[in-house]
């Protein structure tokens, strides 16, 4: 019997010409993420094992872990660590029952309610430094309409932006507006996408709109309510620019955040070194919180 | 005002040739300012990195009246927020390829740039060389001129100074039956008769005029209110050592003050910074203010953005403590970069918006606080007159108790860490001792 032994290095070259063009349409995708997200987080973790050289503006001398021993013993850091968590105790988890709320709500077919989910994008499209701004405006203790509307019904005013308690609520109120549109029209998709036999059965059996909801929809939407904590998540954790527009961290420390803390030691302190040292403990602890996240996500995807 | 002509370009392996070039020129004599700098077919293009509230009104108002006597050097000034401005100004000072020639210094950056060899020594023989005759660094007042002074050079001149005062609405202050403030006004007698300027003046019920606003909110601006009041009692930021002295009974008690301002001021105050104190006090709502004395202008009458009349508004020095009056520094000096290719043409521009006239036209026309001697005690417009006086009282009383902030190399950082003390003492955070210890502690670690 004899072998073909000519084909062999024809397979061969095939091969590598097959994984060469493979490569070829990866490449540009691999020299973008390194340009824009490897080389500056290598950029910050060399600066952050560094003294910072103003005058090259890069790094200067190896310091080892120094930098993240200041950074540990700066009682403010851990200060907006807590500001920042308490925000995303608050702003997620309204965000997240009030954005399927209202999308279980409007789902049921209406005239007018492709109008209404166009409308829902507007505080999505709002730069949030307009945002913040105008809430501002409409908050304002002496001026704002807010408050004037709240006087009407004899209650406030409420010192919305002064007041170290109700200034978080107040982030939280302005973040639940810009947000919750958005978790809206996952959460109209995820429902349209839903089986309807399933739900037929279910008014069948006598199920009520609550039954429904609870036995039926709640379980089919597990998955995508769990996905969707971990985008928002991944969005929220990232908090900065309405605070920056509206109580700049104030009054006092009770709205300033931890990337707002870090903006502020970097870019007004000069403290690029200890700031890129606080950028890695975020980063860290921010990929350890989605991880548990993703796992907790893909058992709830698994278990329906 | 003509300016002596140098070579171009001073590159680094050339300063030896350029500075005995210019020497040489200087002794024969100035050369035309248009013959030299630049011309019609190939004019010299110099950057101008400014502050966002004024780079436009500059842009529009300066640089074309510049260019009637340098028509060949244009200027473009870039407007950046301030909270930007000296990280863009670091950036670009240390960047191999810095976009800008001239340099906006706020008050306390100038040892900052210093530090990292941006800015060109402006008393140098190289600059000394290419100076006019007529140009005049007695006539500067010492106060503004010492902004931009750092281990004993000169790294910029005033161009846009600026102090801390008290506004007053006159109407306010007579509607309530109280006496106009002098410069004499205490702390004390300004707390006795603040109960007064709480007003209901439409008769409603509710309160719609306040007796003061200024800054509470968290920001850098906020520490100067508490600064002024502490030095004008006698504190002081660091002692002879250079170690944070602060946090002291005076300084606690100065902080105690900026927090019982607070009971005074309209609701809402403690979120409140520079815009919303201006808009409050501009609306007629607040009987007094505590502000940058470069808004007057626009704030008396000189503006659709005040409901105020000309002569309903005035303005002096801050209440004053134990030991004088109360004011605070905050002078924008105008510096060159030191890797210009224009050095000349960048000293041009310098020395004509520093200058008598050059100066002059920019009081009278946009309104910024002048330096000269000259030109405060010849105020071209009767708006500025009672102004002058107040800025002339207020350099005094702060070469008296070093009122400006912190002179050092990271003043920015110490600034930040006051920032955040003082407002957590306004929040109630915090009191005001344990405030400033913590703050204390904090600025000895970052000014190492």
């Amino acid at each position: 019997m004899s072998k073909d032994t000519s084909k062999a290095p024809r397979r061969g070259r095939t091969q590598w010409g097959d994984l060469a063009v493979r490569w070829s349409f990866m490449l540009p995708t691999i020299v973008l993420l390194i340009l824009v997200l490897a080389y500056p987080i290598w950029y910050t973790i060399e600066i952050s094992f560094s003294s910072f050289d103003m005058m090259t503006f890069g790094a200067g001398e190896w310091v080892g872990w120094e930098n993240y021993a200041w950074v540990v013993d700066d009682y403010r850091f851990w200060e907006s660590l807590w500001v920042t968590l308490v925000y995303l105790i608050w702003a997620l988890p309204i965000q997240i029952i009030l954005g399927f709320g209202i999308a279980y709500m409007i789902n049921a077919p209406w005239r007018g309610r492709g109008l209404l989910r166009a409308l829902f994008i507007i505080p999505m499209v709002v730069a949030p430094v307009v945002a913040g701004g105008i809430w501002r405006m409409l908050l304002d203790p002496i001026w704002g309409v807010i408050n004037w509307v709240f006087g009407l019904v004899g209650l406030g005013p409420f010192d919305w932006f002064g007041d170290p308690n109700l200034a978080m609520a107040t982030i939280v109120i302005i973040d639940t507006w810009r947000w919750t549109p958005f978790i809206v029209l996952i959460a109209t998709a995820a429902l349209l996408a839903l089986p309807r036999d399933v739900f037929e059965a279910a008014k069948i059996d006598g199920a009520g709109r609550w039954a429904t909801l609870w036995s039926v929809a709640l379980p089919l939407l597990a998955p995508v309510i769990a996905a969707t904590f971990v985008i928002r998540w991944l969005g929220a954790v990232k908090m900065f620019d309405i605070v920056l527009a509206s109580t700049l961290g104030g009054p006092g420390k009770s709205t300033s955040v931890i990337n707002l803390f870090i903006y502020e030691e970097a870019f007004r302190s000069l403290n690029f070194a200890e700031s890129a040292a606080m950028a890695m403990i975020v980063l860290v602890l921010t990929m350890l919180l989605t991880g548990v996240f993703l796992i907790g996500s893909r058992k709830l995807e698994t278990m329906h | 005002m003509e300016i002596t002509k140098t070579i171009a370009a001073p590159k680094a392996w050339l300063a030896g040739t350029a500075m005995a070039m210019a020497l040489a020129m200087a002794m024969t004599g100035p050369v035309s300012a248009q013959d030299g700098l630049g011309t019609a077919e190939e004019p010299i293009e110099l950057r101008f990195l400014a502050n966002e509230s004024f780079a436009a009104t500059w842009q529009k108002t300066l640089v074309p009246e510049f260019n009637k006597i340098y028509p060949h050097i244009n200027v473009t000034i870039d407007g950046v927020p301030y909270p930007e401005h000296l990280a863009k100004l670091m950036l670009d000072a240390t960047s191999t390829t810095p976009d800008y020639d001239l340099l906006l210094v706020d008050d306390p950056w100038a040892p900052q740039m210093a530090t990292i060899g941006a800015l060109v020594d402006l008393k140098s023989p190289e600059i000394a060389a290419m100076t006019s005759q007529d140009y005049d660094w007695d006539d500067l007042h010492p106060a503004p001129l010492a902004a931009a002074q750092w281990e004993g050079k000169q790294y910029g001149v005033p161009v846009r100074a600026n102090m801390l005062l008290m506004f007053y609405n006159k109407s306010l202050y007579e509607s309530a039956g109280v006496p106009l403030p002098t410069p004499e006004l205490t702390w004390d007698t300004f707390f006795e008769q603040a109960p007064k300027l709480v007003q209901d003046l439409d008769g409603d019920g509710t309160t719609d005029a306040w007796p003061l606003h200024t800054f509470f909110t968290r920001d850098q601006l906020t520490p100067t209110i508490w600064q002024t009041i502490m030095n004008s009692n006698g504190g002081r930021l660091l002692d002879d050592e250079g170690k944070p002295a602060f946090n002291d009974e005076i300084g606690a008690a100065a902080l105690d003050t900026q927090r019982k301002l607070l009971d005074y001021a309209p609701p809402g105050a403690l979120g409140h910074g520079f815009s919303e104190s201006l808009q409050t006090f501009r609306q007629g709502a607040a009987a007094s203010m505590f502000m940058w004395g470069s808004v007057y202008k626009t704030t008396a009458g000189g503006s659709d953005a005040t409901t105020l009349g000309k002569d309903e508004v005035g303005i002096q020095v801050m209440p004053a403590g134990s030991f004088s009056a109360g004011a605070h520094r905050g002078v924008w000096s105008l510096g060159i970069s030191t890797k210009t290719d224009h050095l000349d043409a960048s000293w041009a521009f310098v020395q004509w918006m520093s200058s008598k006239e050059g100066e002059a036209f920019n009081a009278s026309q946009t309104g910024s606080f002048p330096s000269r001697l000259n030109t405060l005690n010849n105020p071209s417009e009767p708006w500025a007159e009672p102004v002058y006086e107040a800025i002339k009282n207020a350099y005094d009383v702060t070469i008296k108790g070093e009122m400006w902030r912190m002179r050092h190399p990271k003043s920015d950082a110490a600034q930040q860490i006051l920032a955040d003390e003082v407002a957590r003492a306004l929040a109630g955070q915090a009191t005001s001792q344990e405030a400033l210890d913590t703050a204390a502690k904090r600025m000895v670690r970052a000014l190492r």
